[in-house]
């Protein structure tokens, strides 16, 4: 698939892959690629090593940048055509290449990560050299960054696959060489899944080839480029969400019989200095609004969608106004299910509209969390996940039933 | 009758766990710390463990870790008198964790979930 390929040490074999996807990243690139090069010099001399470049055919000079970075790591730009956008298009290319090389381990790292540092590399890589097939990192996280993982991403797939992976759909992660096989076999290659919905799509199929899953302690939360979460969450939630629901399909044989959940592997354990996040503003009277506006859109929808309890609870939600609101997560946990068996069942043409009218409950969801721990410790709240994650658990049974 | 190792260096807990456990249809074994508990556990083949945290000269998050390396799927229940062990992000290792108590309703409602536990292997 890989439209264009620069390979100037001519590699063709290799123990690790270390792979920075980009689409005009001409700014963090270098950066990336730097420490990207320590890390795997100082944790993984004794391997044969390349940083592989995976791009979406930038036109801003991130090529350049790349091979213009001082390291002692050999490197492979490969990229789309100019027509193929999307991370998981770069992410293919990359399968391909990890084939190609016959690597053992690979690592990949987003490029406009500010502060990723050698150590990133050794714990996303070590945990697959002692035997685990798919690391996740833990990043340290304010209570209210990533409430689209805390809300909906983090519980629904624990409850479906039995693994407790805090942060499935981080962007960055190891994974063993083997595992591409499983990726390019995958059924499931939806415009979604080419776009920003290849994170959480590699992590559920690594959930599903019953491999060791571990999650590495970074001791430091992720910094990127300034961006307003919810600007993107028009574009974000439904490739994430209907990348869950496409993969639920597949998976079904799998999930029903999921009962609870357990822990996975942790590695990082001796990272002694553990950073404070910077904290995430959240406007609640902007996610009420949003919460609002979802009834006059979609009311009707919901009553076609959602079990007989649901829209009236949801009335009942709507009467308690800003200072006493509150989304019981049985209610969520219920919509959730409610909403995969319809996207499951509906034309295609129609999923889209599903997906846009799940987004202002997901809002009112968040904003109950934000009630709900707004006077909560960073643990505290993690805590309310952990609780939040067992109510999914528990009414998994409700999914078993609309499903069949 | 599923067997479940009982890792405290207090012997009163040690024997309060025991009994009840027993009563309540388990077989028991116990260990008063984490000495050569990984080769006991190759052994044994407990069905569950539950570990005390905080043991003289032992560190039950360490052990943890041990096990967890070792038994990937090895249901572990954390026990404890305090629950600031929560800080340590290694406790998330565990299957779910317990506030030492007379009263062992929640260590008995933990065990049994962890037991009924199911993924596809």
């Amino acid at each position: 698939m890989a439209f264009y390929e620069e390979n100037p040490g001519g590699i063709t074999r290799a123990d690790m892959v270390l792979a920075i996807p980009t689409f005009n990243e001409v700014e963090g690139i270098g950066r990336t690629t730097m420490q990207a090069a320590k890390g795997l010099a100082e944790h993984f001399g004794n391997l044969q090593s390349v940083i592989v470049n995976c791009d979406n055919h930038s036109t801003d000079g991130t090529r350049e940048a790349f091979f213009s970075t001082p390291s002692e790591m050999p490197k492979i730009y490969i990229s789309t055509s100019p027509e193929q956008q999307g991370k998981g298009n770069n992410l293919r290319n990359l399968f391909e290449k990890v084939r190609e090389l016959e690597a053992r381990i690979v690592v990949v790292l987003e490029a406009d990560t500010r502060n990723v540092a050698p150590s990133w590399i050794r714990k996303l890589g070590e945990p697959i050299l002692k035997g685990s097939g798919y690391v996740c990192p833990l990043y340290v996280r304010h209570k209210y960054e990533a409430t689209l993982t805390s809300s909906l991403v983090y519980p629904l797939m624990r409850c479906l696959y039995g693994r407790r992976v805090r942060q499935p759909n981080v962007g960055d992660f190891g994974f063993k060489g083997d595992l591409v096989e499983a990726f390019l076999k995958s059924s499931v290659w939806t415009d979604s899944v080419q776009h920003f919905g290849v994170d959480v799509w590699m992590t559920t199929i690594a959930l599903n080839a019953r491999l060791p899953i571990c999650q590495s302690l970074i001791g430091a939360p992720k910094v990127h480029r300034m961006k307003d979460p919810y600007a993107h969450l028009p574009v974000l939630f439904p490739q994430v969400i209907s990348t869950i629901f496409e993969l639920m399909m597949v998976y079904s044989d799998f999930w029903r019989q999921v009962k609870w959940s357990k822990p996975t592997l942790l590695f990082g354990t001796d990272t002694h200095e553990v950073e404070t996040p910077v904290p995430a503003e959240v406007n609640v009277a902007l996610l009420h609004d949003y919460f609002l506006q979802g009834f006059d859109k979609y009311h009707g929808m919901w009553q076609d969608v959602y079990d007989q309890t649901v829209c009236p609870k949801l009335e009942e939600i709507r009467g308690l106004g800003l200072q006493h609101f509150s989304f019981p997560t049985q209610t969520w946990a219920k919509i959730l299910f409610d909403m995969a068996k319809a996207y499951a069942q509906a034309e295609e043409s129609k999923r889209a509209i599903l997906l846009d009218s799940l987004l202002p409950l997901y809002l009112g969801k968040v904003l109950s969390f934000v009630k709900k721990t707004e006077r909560m410790s960073i643990q505290q709240a993690e805590e309310y996940v952990e609780n939040e994650c067992t109510t999914f658990e528990e009414t998994k049974p409700y999914l078993l039933k609309v499903w069949e | 009758m599923p067997k479940i190792l009982v890792v405290d260096d207090e012997e009163h807990i040690r024997l309060l766990y025991s009994e009840e456990l027993k009563e309540a249809g388990y077989e028991v074994i116990t260990a008063e710390n984490g000495n050569r508990l990984l080769e006991r556990i190759e052994e044994e083949k407990p069905a569950l463990i539950i570990l005390d945290i905080k043991m003289v000269d032992y560190n039950g998050l360490d052990i943890l870790q041990d096990i967890r390396n070792r038994f990937y799927d090895l249901p572990v229940i954390l026990s404890t008198a305090y629950d600031t062990f929560k800080e340590d992000m290694k406790s998330i290792a565990a299957d779910f964790y317990v506030v030492k108590s007379f009263d062992l309703t929640e260590l008995k409602k933990k065990i049994a979930t962890a037991l009924e536990t199911s993924l596809p292997s």
